[in-house]
């Protein structure tokens, strides 16, 4: 190790001590809200199998738990998660401390209250009903002051960064983090505040619906990809001069794919077609992001298998590509006619939520958090136990979905069918989904007790200090050298 | 990419001229949407919901409907729609300008409901039946997967007096035991009054037009 070097393993070891505890709280609540929307999502699914299950009561009845999971696992999850990964790549890009993490303690207390009553107001009667932004009116505010702190930390940490270049991943976060309230709060105020008439509100939720998952989730998974990949392997990404225009291809086009959600609906054809249109054009960000990142790990199989985190980003990448894949799909009219209102739609946002976004969390989690603490993951066979439950509810769901989805939407398609007869070829199907959901689950309780050993000061005292190996230098002929990977 | 400031512009220009060309542009396009005058009836089309449907529509909202259930029906040719009988035409934006909150929905796992009090298409969709359904599905549509909304209904006591005006009537398993009656709350009662205003029976002459099939060019035509 030169010196050169160990001076940058200090300035690393620095930005990790200052990113640690705003990084534990927000993972950590967002592991809490994982189980419980995972756990909701399954009360849900199985609902539609066993409709007297818990439907005695109002709170539990299934239009109410189906919203709650929803947003448990968006705002809870999701958007915890990433916080703790967003702040904490950004102050690793741009090789500066995260300052005042204290205030963040504040913003993560705020957002954790606003979904914690917004779920509440779900499942008491005030939802809104209104895809994504059920919940009711008086958690806004709470929940934009909260996100308003976290974005500014985010984005002054950008402003203040002391690297040359902006790398990619910063692309992304820095994207994200602008988009995500400016979607809430048009969204918030076109909708509830001062509704548009008619059918232009569920063109407004359309819009912010894709929005959210285009331009928040699937930004912060490419962060993660492109980050880890260079860093764990110690080569740079393959053809990394396309990075750019796939960016703003990507979030360009995304940007107005959102009327291809209402495809057949009432609404002015040309809002569906210019969506479908975007949907169409996304084809070439989406073969450049797959050209740059499967490029990067073509012929890595031996790291793959030393890398927990390669191989969660690596589903990611998966999930990202079959994704676009059904988004694009779904813009067919001829395909879109047979399989619209059925499982397959519900597939579309769940390769986002999970398939790309979670798993890129996770795989960011299992690099991360053993830097932050200095402690090894304690137990191996949790972390395989939750790899393989991942892996396999994600197969297991999108075969279900997709095939489930299929069936239903011929069987919708044929006037002659009752649709008493669909309800019941559907059951195997939606205990099919019940079954994938409870194997995620599974995996997930597992990589909670494996945070709690690490993270949580108490039962982490008999965890084993982490040595780390020297990452890989990143080996970058001298042309490429200033272009950033921190 | 070194600049901050390009990265920001851009970012800010994605959204803003998504927001533009997107919503605003619909906006000018509908937002300005009337009412329809019928000239020989000379009334006012969409009409606005009763009092009582109103507040079903709250009902609606709040136990989360729209998870199972759309409110629009796809035009002749894009789906089964009209052939299952969810509508006699497809809906046009223009039906949709009175609600206060539009609930077109993204999940069929139930039937379209945009004509469901429509007693032309559903003969038996009175309110007896809509009672039925939400109190045990089962009674009206074996095989369901409808969850039952019993805590919408009370279970009184007889103690001998007749039987009260509102008390639902149902038969076999799902009656309720002598001496008992199961009667609606108002909950209940402002739901199925929305169910049962949802029609839209009036086609309008300036829309009629509007979702039908594209005209096949003819062999040898231009």
């Amino acid at each position: 190790m030169n010196s050169t070097e160990s001076n940058a393993r200090a300035e690393q070891a620095e930005i990790d001590a200052s990113a640690k505890w705003p990084v534990l709280v927000f993972f950590g609540s967002a592991l809490v809200w994982l189980l419980l929307g995972g756990a909701l999502q399954l009360i849900a699914s199985i609902q539609l199998h066993t409709p007297t299950f818990l439907s005695a009561c109002a709170w539990t009845t299934h239009g109410r738990i189906v919203p709650a999971a929803q947003n448990a696992l968006v705002y809870g999850w999701g958007m915890n998660a990433a916080f703790a990964f967003g702040l904490w790549l950004m102050a690793r890009l741009s090789a500066t401390t995260l300052r005042h993490g204290g205030w963040l303690f504040v913003a993560a207390k705020f957002w954790n209250v606003g979904v914690t009553l917004g779920i509440l107001g779900i499942l008491g009667g005030y939802s809104t009903s209104f895809e994504l932004l059920e919940m009711p009116r008086y958690v806004t505010l709470i929940l934009l002051v909260a996100y308003a702190l976290v974005g500014v930390w985010a984005v002054t940490t950008f402003s203040i960064r002391n690297t040359e270049n902006v790398y990619a991943s910063q692309w992304y976060l820095f994207g994200a983090a602008f988009w995500f309230p400016w979607l809430y709060a048009i969204a918030q105020i076109m909708l509830l505040k001062a509704p548009v008439r008619g059918v232009l509100q569920p063109l407004v939720n359309a819009w912010y619906v894709h929005g959210l998952y285009g331009l928040w989730f699937i930004p912060m998974a490419l962060a993660a990809a492109y980050y880890f990949l260079p860093k764990i392997l110690g080569k740079p990404i393959a053809n990394y001069y396309l990075a750019p225009l796939a960016f703003w291809w990507l979030v360009g086009t995304t940007a107005f794919a959102g009327g291809s959600r209402l495809i057949g609906s009432p609404v002015p054809v040309w809002i569906s077609t210019l969506g479908g249109a975007a949907n169409f054009l996304l084809v070439v960000p989406v073969v450049v992001i797959a050209i740059n990142l499967l490029g990067t790990l073509a012929g890595q199989t031996a790291a793959l298998g030393r890398s927990i985190t390669l191989r969660f980003i690596l589903i990611s990448i998966l999930g990202f590509i079959l994704a676009s894949g059904l988004n694009f799909a779904l813009s067919i009219r001829g395909f879109a006619q047979v399989v619209q209102f059925t499982l397959v739609t519900e597939l579309r946002d769940w390769l986002i939520l999970y398939a790309t976004f979670s798993t890129a969390m996770f795989g960011a989690a299992y690099f991360i958090l053993p830097r932050l603490t200095g402690r090894e993951w304690r137990s191996s066979a949790l972390v395989k136990a939750h790899f393989g439950s991942a892996a396999l509810g994600v197969i297991l769901l999108t075969v279900g979905l997709a095939y489930g989805g299929y069936v239903q939407g011929q069987m919708l398609a044929d006037a002659k069918v009752p649709f008493g007869e669909i309800t019941q070829a559907l059951t195997f199907w939606f205990a099919f989904r019940s079954v994938g959901l409870l194997v995620l689950l599974i995996g997930h309780v597992a990589f909670l007790i494996n945070f709690a050993w690490i993270a949580c000061p108490i039962c982490s005292n008999e965890t084993e200090t982490a040595q780390f190996r020297t990452p890989p230098a990143l080996n970058l002929p001298k042309a490429h050298a200033a272009e950033g990977h921190a | 990419m070194k600049n901050g400031l390009a990265l920001f512009l851009g970012v800010f220009a994605i959204l803003g001229l998504s927001w533009a060309g997107l919503l605003l542009s619909a906006h000018r396009q509908l937002g300005s949407l009337s009412q329809f005058k019928d000239p020989v009836e000379e009334t006012l089309y969409p009409q606005p919901l009763s009092g009582l449907a109103n507040q079903g529509r709250l009902v609606y909202q709040d136990l989360g409907c729209v998870s199972c259930h759309t409110q629009q029906v796809r035009h002749e040719g894009f789906g089964s729609d009209i052939e299952r009988k969810w509508g006699q035409r497809a809906s046009y934006a223009r039906d949709y300008i009175r609600e206060s909150s539009v609930l077109i929905g993204q999940s069929r796992i139930g039937p379209d409901l945009r004509n469901a009090g429509s007693t032309e298409l559903h003969s038996y969709a009175d309110a007896d039946y809509f009672y039925s359904l939400l109190y045990a599905p089962q009674s009206v549509a074996p095989g369901t997967n409808m969850p039952s909304y019993a805590f919408l209904f009370e279970t009184h006591a007889l103690a001998g007096r007749q039987p009260s005006y509102g008390a639902i009537k149902l038969t076999g398993r799902y009656a309720p035991a002598a001496g008992y009656e199961i009667v609606p709350t108002a909950r209940a009662r402002a739901l199925v009054a929305y169910l049962q205003s949802l029609k839209d029976t009036y086609d309008y002459p300036t829309e009629r037009n509007l979702n039908a099939p594209a005209e096949t060019a003819k062999e040898g035509g231009h």
